[in-house]
Order: C-alpha cells, then structure tokens, then sequence
C-alpha cells in the first residue's frame, strides 16, 4: 500500500464534486432539479402542519451564464407553509443529510436531506451565490431574509445579510436561488410537464406560476383536504439486516428482549415468540435486557426471526389520492376527452408496502392522429407524488405499461412498446420505500412483484377505457354502414343495369331488394351499438369512466367549473383575464348517432322513390 | 378464351347479381383462391394447378365498396373488349380516375392509388378464371430477349395478318416475345439442339457478342430476373412447339431457385389459373449447382444474414421445403436438396463465377456449360 496520508472529506465536500449523482448533471437539469427540491420541500412542510398548500413559481434569465451555452437562472419559490426558525434555515438549506424526514419510514417527498442543500451548491458553485431565503413563522413578527451559503469543507450552512424585513404574508418561505443553466419548458425533460404532473398528483395545491416572459398561469385547487400523511410504521423484522438490527436494539437499553422486539418492529407478538423458540431461540433470551445481549446472542435471535413466517409489512402507512379526487386532478391535464382512473388498495410488493394508482386519459387532439402513425403515448410517472422525468425506460412504471396488451383495449400498440395515440397515462407510486435506481431519484428500480402490481392497476384502467373505446368503435362502424349503404347501393345497381341492358323495374326492384339486404347488416351493427352502449353506461354509472364533456354541461348549469386553463397551451390565460374558461357543450355521442340513422334512412327512402 | 366468351361471361354474372338483388339475396362472387394453400403439384402435369379451395365475396355493408368497384371495372374493361382497345394496368387506373372526375356521383369508387385497382382487376381475373390478356389489359413486355440463327417466329396480328420474324437476319438485336405468345408460331429453319435461358440479361449478352448462336445450334434467351408473363409463355412455346430441351442457367441462391426458376418450371401460386399456358416443366436447372462450386473452384461467399432481403430469402426457403407443393414433391427431390444446403451452408455463388475459372479465356462459361449440357450434369 503506498504510503500516502489519508485525508476525510465532508459529505458537502463530497456531493459539490458529485453534484450530477443528485440530478445537476446537465444545465437543463440543474434547472428543473433545483425547483424540484424547492417545491418538494415547499409541500412537504405544508402537508407537516396541515395547511393547503399556494405555491408561486418565478423562473427568469437575468443575464448570460458563465459556463458556456448556459444562461444566468433566478428560480424563485414561495410557499404559504409554516415557515422556518432562523436557526433552522442553515440546516435546510446549507448541510447534507439534515433532515427532518430521514429514516422515518413515511412517504414524504423528501428522505435524505441532500437535494436543496445541492441545490445551493450548484447556485454558489456557479453563481458564486447561495440561496436568498426569506421565512416567516406565526411566532415571528416579521420576516427574515438571508443569504445560506454551504461550508463545503465542514458541511454546515452560512447565513449571510441576515435582515428582518416586512412580508405580506402571516407565514411561509421564499427561497430564489440564481445559477447557471438552461430552461426547456417543454417535453420529457420540460419544466411546463414538471408543473403539470405536480398538479396532477397534488390535487390540494394551488399554484401560480410565472415562466420567462409569458403570463402567470393559475392552476386552482380541486381538493380542499389536505391529505393525510399515515404515521410511520415500526420496521418489519424481515427488511433487515444483521448490523441494523444490533443498532436498533440500541434503542431500547435496558428493556428486555421481548419488549425490544415487540415494540420495535411490526407483526411480532407473543405468539410469534413461540414459532422464534421453535426456530432455535433460546427462550431465556427473550427475559433477557438488551444491554446484556451479546453480539453472537443477537444473531441467534436474527437467525430465527428470518426462519419465521412472519405476518408481510402492514399498508397502514400509504397514503392514497383516492379515485375521487384524482378523478377531478385528471381534468388539470388539459383538454381531456374522457378518462378512468385507478386506485389499487395498498399492498406489499418486495416486503414494503406501496400504494399504486393509476388515470389513463384521452386528450383531445385538433387532428385525429389515433392509429398506427401516431406518436407514442405521453408517460407522466410519479413517485411519492414527486414527477419523474429522466430515463423512463428503465423505470419499473415503463416496463409495466410495456407489458400490458393495450390492443384489446381498442389502443394501438407496437410489440413491447409503450401504446400509441394521445392517450397520457399516469402512474403514481406511494410508499415510505421506494427503490430508486440512483440517487437522483429518476427511475424506480423495476422489481419483477412491483412491475406485477402496477400492470394490474394498468389492466384495471385500460379495462374501464376500453368500453368507452369500443362505444366510440362501434358508433364508427355503424356509421361507415349507413355511409356505405348510402354511397354504393345506387352505384353498383346503375353499373348493372347498365351491363345487362335491364329495364327500369328491374332497377327498381333491385334498388329496393338491396337496401333491403343492407338494412339488416345495419341493423345488426345497432344491435352491436346497443350493447356496447348498455355496458359503457353501466361503467359510467359505477364511475369507472369518465366523459369529460357531460361534466362540462354540468359545470354550465352552475356548478363548479373544474377545468383550469391549460398550461401547455401556447396561449395561456394572462392573470387579469383568469376567469373560467367557457366549456363548449357537445351533444352526447349516442344521440348525434341517432340522427345520422334517422336522417340516412330518409335519404334512403327519397332515393327508393 | 374465344374473344366474346368475357362479355358473354360478364353479362351472366351481372344478371344473375341483378336477380339476387331484385329477390332481396344476397350476391355472391365467387373466385379460386390463388395461394399457396390452395396449390396442388402433379409431376405428370408439371405446374402448379388450383385446388379446390374458393373465394367468397358475399354481398354485404362491407363488401359493397369492393363489389362496386368490381363491377365498375368491368364495365370499363368491357368497353375495351367492344371496342378493341387495350390498356396496361396503370393506363386502367388513370381512366377509373377520369371516369370519376367527370361524373361526380362515382366519386365514392375512386381509388386511393394504384395498388387498389390492380387488386379489381386481379380479382375480375380470378372471378372469370381468364388472363388478365383476356381483358385487354396487358402489362409491358418485359425480358426474355431471344438470340438464334435457327429460330423463325411467326405472330397472327389482331387483324388477322402474319408477321414472319427470321431471329437470324436480327444481327446481334434480339428478339422480343410478347406477353401474349398464343399468337405467336415457331418453325426452326435448322435442327435447334437446346434453349438456354440466362437469369442475367447482361450476361445472355456477353454470350450471343461471344459468338454463341455462332458457334451452337441454339435458343438463348435472358430472362431478366423473375420471369414475365412473356418469358414464362415463350418458353412453354418453345417447349410445346420445338420440342427442345431448355436448361436454365442462373445464380446458386434460395431467391433464384424459388423466384425465378420454380416460377419458370411451374408457375406461382399468385397466378394458379394461368399456370397452364405459363410454365415450361421441362425446364432443367443446369447451375450453378452446389458441387460445380468444388469442381470449378468457384468463387462464392457467404449469405450475409443482416441483410433484409437474403435473410427473407433463406426463412422463405425453409418455409418452401415444409409448405411448398413443388419443392415436396419425390420429382425434384434434387432442387429440395440444393435448398437444403443453401439452408445448411448459408453461401451463394453467382453465375457470373464461371468466369473466374479462366479470367483469359472469354468463352470459358460457354464451355462449362456445354460440357455440363453433354455430360448430362443438370438436376
């Protein structure tokens, strides 16, 4: 080994070398990451203390960058949260892994405790500023404004320019960071897509946003519950390993064996101390204090918990949106033709307990592009209510949509591939434990039990879709009958009549005999309609389908207007004219069908004449 | 097919379509199926004839666009029987397009592209069970470029008079055969010993500027890749009217062999009904045969499996020898076995490789192949 003098290094020392680990590995990225890591704090800290999340976003160029091709970012975020103690804003915003959040086993957005402390990194490392801070607590009289640098070489955070100013506001945060980077609003990888998912899966937030020059756009609320974050669970035996289990024990000093175990993890009770003593445990281990416990005594005790059938993890610390509420968030997207949406109950996938849920939705297109030409579908995926939007094809949500036969459900699909049309599928991952692939939080590591699970609530969703999809095929089809019948039947007998040199009874007569014969094709495809009909209005009665334009009719007798404008459109809504979009009102499909009948029959008949 | 037999044919099938119509049944049309499946091989006969196996158009809301279109056709294509005249399939396309540009209640006819009048007009043959020739609807005359100092062909013209062509008084121009050779007659002026059809144009040419039909006593004729309705014809007539062996030479590979020679000896399935008056089944296949790689020291090389259309080639050839009448039939066991070693060897020769035997010597491939013919070493 030579001999060369080790040196330690500081977790910030670490990450400010390594920053494209934590999602700052390109300029367009830093920029998306660093509002990522503000809004996600911004909601976690609101869902904390129960408030309703308002959310306003400013992202600008303020001059040229100093890496080259980049340019000078101010990325501003403001929250109605309930603020930090001054002595806290260091902590948040300057140290690695200080966290309120690490360990604890919830499905809060944030786990580590890295990604704003990053972010200030990236500010400072190229804009050789940190992050300006302003906070409010209910306590404090006024505001205070600081600028959080991060110590690279201790791991702390800095607080420069620390003044008390007033703010409108009774509490909240305001954090603006200034860096180099790059901003794409559109897209995969597209900051207008970031803030459309978060909407969607944060039916509670309000949000007010600000992009470059173009107008603020409002996105309301569609939920006033806040949503309830489940307690914590106590670890279940069975996730862990020897060393974790030893330092667990730590905990609990003096206590006895059985008390650590019992009030320690999850799904062990007394009668599970029989089938450990039957598994090899020495009983007398379990009057035992922890304290006393040796090492080796441990790893008997581990070795006949792990040979235990034990009860799987309990899914009481998932949380859900619920199909309600998603069902209304779905609406956020834009222009949605129609849409179900699925929430599975929370289940056990690799010994942790995830909770999947899952809106297909059909957006309406100016050109009719469904078919084997158009465009793949739009993937929004989520975890722990945070959007994902880097290297999809690895992603465990990817996979199980390529898995899925969407063929049979009446959308065209390529072999192994993601669907085709402008369908967006959405699929939203809870759990206090999520696989990520890397640290950056981009993809959810692909495990064959979750792939299983999410393909089940994709199933589900394409299922409920497909009775609207084979209503709309159906509709077509006897339309393309009636259309048939119409345009051919005179044709093929005049050409006919022609070759064969017939009189004009027999065209007549043979007119008539056709329309006849047609007629009852046509009426089998009714019969056909009708059906499809009958189960597409069960479905729509049971929920399980949503049409989006019979809610537009509601909204126009007064009710609640759901659909805010759509942040994709070119053309959004300047503040001052944020009224509510009129909803055009379109006639029922089935009854515009009944027409296009009636009216081809009567041309039928004057043709007969 | 007698010329009135189409319209007579035509006028029943409408009429009978015009009676179902008047009793409100449905119309149905009816035409053999002309696919592999429905393909039966006779060593005795030695083409691929129809089997039983038809096709059924029921009138219905979805067969009505097809049927009209059918009919619409038919009516132009009658026209042209009346009258005399003649067209290609793509002249056919463009006068459906102006038979609908000036009567606009046609339009719902009209055809996207060509392709869809092609597949009417292939289906009016198979309804009727004529040629498409039958029809007036001829496709340019396209390979079989004759060579020989023997040959004399005479061609009855549609209005009644006869042409006499002497191929040896053409020089080093070759002979055109028609598309529709039944109205061509062959004489020779002189015992003709073989017919050599060449898969390569290009090299039938070298050959007759070689001196070939100098120096032999024979037919030479190129076939320019898959043979043409006028190549398959020309060659059964020479069969039937000169009684001459006919040896095939063309590349070592599963395209040649299935494509162009099979096609050659025993029609496709594609074209069942026609298969009679469009195959020569004494055809032989005289090279390049796998062991003439070893014998001539051939340069050959290797199937290139990353390229589309050999590797189609070879999953086809596979499929010949499980699914195709002619390759399973005991009387060309021989070809099946050179598909087998194609299969098995994955490496392909050319017919031009003759020539590497002696780069100095430019009739050294005439050579080759006349001693194969004399030592009988064909399959």
């Amino acid at each position: 080994m030579a001999k060369q003098k080790i040196t330690s290094s500081s977790t910030a020392e670490y990450f400010s070398k390594n920053l494209q680990q934590v999602g700052f590995s390109s300029p367009t990225k830093a920029v998306l990451t660093t509002l990522k890591e503000a809004i996600d704090n911004s909601l976690d800290a609101c869902e904390d203390e129960g408030i309703l999340p308002e959310l306003y976003i400013e992202i600008e160029k303020v001059g040229a960058g100093t890496i080259k091709n980049t340019d000078l970012i101010r990325i501003k975020v403001e929250d109605n949260g309930p603020g930090l103690n001054i002595e806290d804003v260091p902590k948040v915003f300057g140290e690695y892994l200080a966290s309120s959040k690490f360990g604890r086993g919830r499905c809060s957005r944030g786990q580590q405790g890295i990604g704003i402390s990053a972010a200030t990194t990236w500010a400072q490392l190229t804009s050789a500023k940190g992050a300006r801070i302003i906070t409010k607590t209910k306590t404090m009289r006024q505001a205070v404004s600081c600028l959080v640098e991060v110590d690279v070489k201790n791991n702390k955070g800095n607080l420069k320019d620390k003044k008390t100013i007033s703010w409108d506001r009774s509490h909240g945060v305001s954090v603006e960071f200034v860096l180099d980077g790059r901003i794409q609003l559109q897209g995969e990888g597209g900051l207008i897509t970031y803030l459309t998912g978060t909407a969607l899966v944060n039916p509670h937030l309000n949000l007010r946003y600000k992009l470059l020059d173009q107008s603020v756009v409002k996105v309301d609320r569609v939920s006033d519950k806040c949503p309830d974050i489940p307690n914590a669970v106590e670890p279940h035996p069975h996730t862990m390993k020897l060393g974790e289990f030893i330092a667990h024990s730590h905990l609990f000093g003096k206590a006895t064996v059985a008390t650590f175990l019992k009030k320690g993890f999850s799904r062990i009770t007394d009668n599970t101390f029989q089938e450990f003593v039957k598994n090899g445990m020495d009983k007398k281990f379990l009057t035992q204090s922890v304290d006393k416990t040796t090492d080796a005594q441990f790893k008997d005790v581990f070795g006949a918990i792990h040979k235990t059938e034990l009860m799987s993890p309990s899914t009481r610390s998932v949380m859900i949106i619920g199909e309600e509420t998603f069902s209304k968030s779905v609406r956020r997207l834009g222009e949605v033709d129609f849409f179900s949406v699925v929430t599975r109950k929370p289940t056990i996938c690799d010994f942790k307990p995830v909770a999947i849920e899952i809106a297909v939705a059909r957006l309406k297109t100016a050109q009719k592009v469904e078919g084997d030409d158009s465009p793949p579908v739009q993937v929004l995926r989520f975890a722990n209510r945070v959007p994902l939007q880097f290297d999809k094809s690895a992603c465990a949500m990817v996979k199980a949509i390529e898995t899925v036969n969407w063929r049979s459900y009446g959308i065209p699909q390529p072999k192994n591939s993601l669907p085709l049309g402008p369908y967006v599928i959405a699929v939203s991952l809870v759990s206090p434990f999520i696989k990520f692939k890397n640290a950056s939080k981009e993809t959810v590591d692909a495990s064959d039990e979750l792939v299983e699970e999410i393909r089940r609530a994709l199933i589900q969703a394409g299922q409920r879709l497909s009775r609207h999809i084979k209503k709309e095929h159906r509709e077509a089809d006897l339309e393309e009958k009636l259309r048939h019948i119409e345009q051919f039947c005179p044709i093929l007998v005049d050409c006919l009549c022609r070759i064969t040199k017939a009189t004009e009874k027999r065209k007549k007569a043979a007119t008539e005999g056709l329309v006849k014969l047609l007629g009852r094709d046509v009426n089998a495809a009714k019969k056909e309609l009708d059906e499809a009909l009958k189960h597409h209005k069960e479905a729509h009665a049971k929920g399980k389908i949503q049409i989006v334009e019979k809610e537009k009719a509601k909204s126009e007798d007064g009710e609640e207007e759901l659909k805010p404008p759509h942040p994709e459109d070119s053309d959004v809504i300047p503040e001052a004219e944020e009224a509510p979009l009129k909803a055009k009102t379109e006639k029922p499909a089935s009854k515009a069908k009944k027409k296009a009948v009636a009216k081809s029959k009567e041309k039928m008949k004057e043709k007969e004449v | 097919m007698r010329e009135d037999t189409i319209p007579k044919l035509s006028k029943d099938l409408c009429n009978r379509m015009l009676t179902d119509l008047e009793n409100a049944r449905r119309p149905v049309l009816e035409a053999i199926k002309c696919s592999l499946d429905n393909s039966n091989y006779n060593p005795k006969v030695g083409y691929l004839t129809p089997g039983n196996k038809m096709v059924r158009s029921e009138l219905n809301v979805a067969s009505v666009q097809k049927m009209s279109r059918a009919i619409f056709i038919l009516e132009i294509l009658l026209r042209n029987i009346e009258t005399g005249a003649v067209n290609t399939k793509r002249e056919l396309y463009y006068i459906s397009k102006g038979e609908v540009k000036h009567n606009p209640e046609l339009r719902p006819l009209d055809f996207g592209d060509q392709s869809e009048s092609d597949s009417i007009i292939d289906f009016i043959c198979e309804m009727m069970e004529c040629y498409r020739e039958d029809l007036n609807c001829y496709a340019n005359d396209r390979g079989g470029q004759t060579y020989s100092n023997q040959l004399v062909v005479t061609e009855t013209l549609p209005d009644g008079g006869k042409a006499v062509v002497d191929l040896s008084t053409l020089g080093t121009s070759p002979f055109q055969p028609k598309n529709r050779p039944q109205s061509l007659a062959l004489k020779a002026k002189k015992k003709i010993d073989f017919c050599l059809v060449v898969e390569s144009e290009g090299t039938a040419n070298t050959f007759v500027t070689n001196g070939f039909c100098r120096r032999n006593n024979a037919i030479l004729l190129g076939a320019q890749g898959v043979p043409s309705n006028a190549v398959r014809g020309w060659c059964k007539l020479i069969q039937d009217q000169l009684k001459v062996p006919i040896y095939f030479f063309g590349d070592l590979d599963a395209y040649t062999l299935q494509n162009i020679f099979r096609t050659l000896k025993a029609g496709s399935a594609a074209s069942l009904i026609r298969n009679s008056d469009f195959s020569a089944p004494d055809v032989r296949f005289l090279g390049v045969l796998p062991e003439d790689i070893k014998k001539y020291d051939l340069a050959d090389y290797p199937v290139k499996e990353n390229d589309l259309q050999e590797a189609r080639a070879l999953k086809k050839a596979s499929d010949a020898l499980k699914n195709d009448p002619f390759f399973k039939d005991k009387k060309n066991k021989g070809l099946s076995k050179i598909l087998e070693w194609l299969l098995k060897n994955k490496r392909r020769c050319e017919q031009q490789s003759y020539f590497t035997v002696d780069p100095r010597d430019p009739i050294m491939p005439e050579k080759i192949i006349l001693e194969k013919i004399k030592r009988g070493d064909f399959i």
